[in-house]
């Protein structure tokens, strides 16, 4: 009573659906066509050993696959950002990039963390995208908002619980 | 420290391990209480959960096509067939698109219909706990249910829900009743997105999901297949 595939043809039909959308996610992250192509490879072998966790861990699909996408794909950016010390040409890349979530159009459901996020201060909505989809580390944002670390953090975290707030009202 | 404030620091930390803002040792500390502490791990499949929009705006980009290729070559250097795993059902669940079908014959309820059915689909749990039968009449736009085997929980309700070709975003067709036997009559525009959909069953409160999309545990998955 079950979809009668191998596994090798049911990870074929997986890839085929989702590649795209998390190539896309490692492009966006990484801004590096050959990092993102062994990115991608990286997740899908990631995926391939680790589905049974999958099961047990209550995340939708899609939210499974983009997160461990970008998990891999910012594990990447850290340790090339670690060989080339020099984080602000990361950051000179990551600005001339275009900003495609800036013309999404999502569902009113997708809207809501755009909501939430709107109603932060637009430095604070900002640090939480940069650190999410640059990997931005508490070091890189106190350098660009030109604040010490520890400010940088309190602020941070007063975001993501006004954030957390606003998602469960 | 009150009970609100930890509940206040671990929500805020959760929220900084998914963006890979802890230090080492703090990441290191935070994953130990990870695999001891469910509700922290409930805080932190939130935050994924919330976070991952922020990837709604990036564009799909094929991959080219060597990328593929040298995934399979690292995989499956050898032809041996290796044992079924969860995955497969990950597949389902999300690989609409293209599903190599199976045929369920379902006698009782094409004795019952003077139109042969275009669309069948089983919407099966992976230990085969809840298997519901469905198929479609297309002159009739009637989806025809028999639940099998299976109940809802107690206190609960078990919602259908289509995942349409090339969509991630479950699509409720409705709740089902306590009767084993149900037809939902589908609007012109649902019909249209079944082929090479994927059913599935959530469990949910009475009356349903109360947001549009799932909330409970997916209990069971099948593609629609043409017949």
């Amino acid at each position: 009573m079950r979809v009668s595939l191998g596994d090798r043809e049911a990870f074929s039909l997986l890839y085929d659906a989702t590649s795209a959308k998390l190539f896309g996610v490692c492009l966006r992250v990484l801004n590096d066509r050959a990092e993102a192509e062994d990115t991608l490879q990286e997740v899908f072998v990631k995926v391939w050993h680790k589905a049974d966790q999958y099961k047990a861990n209550g995340y939708s699909p899609m939210t499974w696959l983009i997160t461990l996408t970008r998990n891999t794909a910012i594990d990447r950016l850290r340790s090339k950002k670690a060989v080339n010390v020099d984080i602000a040409d990361v950051h000179d890349l990551s600005d001339a990039a275009p900003t495609p979530e800036a013309d999404a159009i999502a569902s009113s459901e997708r809207q809501r963390l755009n909501n939430c996020l709107n109603e932060l201060d637009a430095d604070r909505s900002d640090a939480v995208r940069r650190a999410y989809l640059d990997g931005d580390s508490y070091k890189d944002l106190a350098a660009r908002y030109d604040v010490p670390l520890n400010t940088m953090r309190t602020w941070l975290r007063r975001s993501l619980l006004t954030l957390k707030d606003c998602l469960s009202r | 420290m009150s009970q609100e404030e930890d509940h206040n620091d671990d929500t805020a930390l959760a929220g900084e391990y998914v963006l890979n803002l802890l230090e080492d040792d703090e990441r290191a500390a935070f994953e130990a209480r990870l695999v001891a502490e469910a509700a922290l791990r409930d805080r932190v499949r939130e935050w994924d959960e919330s976070l991952v929009d922020l990837t709604d705006g990036i564009s799909p980009v094929p991959p080219p096509p060597m990328v593929k290729d040298r995934l399979q070559a690292t995989l499956f250097p050898e032809t041996i067939r290796r044992k079924r795993s969860l995955w497969t059902w990950l597949a389902g669940s999300i690989a609409a698109a293209i599903i190599v079908g199976f045929v369920v014959l379902m006698p009782s309820l094409l004795q019952e219909t003077a139109y042969e059915p275009t669309l069948t689909a089983s919407v099966a749990a992976e230990d085969g706990t809840l298997v519901v039968a469905a198929q479609f009449i297309a002159e009739t736009k009637a989806l025809e249910l028999v639940r099998e085997t299976g109940d809802a929980r107690p206190g609960r309700v078990l919602e259908l829900w289509l995942i349409a070709e090339g969509s991630d975003a479950p699509m409720s067709l409705g709740v089902l009743p306590d009767d084993a036997e149900t037809r939902f009559t589908l609007s012109l525009d649902v019909a249209q997105q079944l082929t090479n959909g994927v059913l599935a069953i959530s469990d949910e409160p009475p009356g349903g999901s109360p947001t549009g999309a799932p909330t409970g545990d997916v209990l069971a998955i099948g593609p629609v297949t043409s017949l």
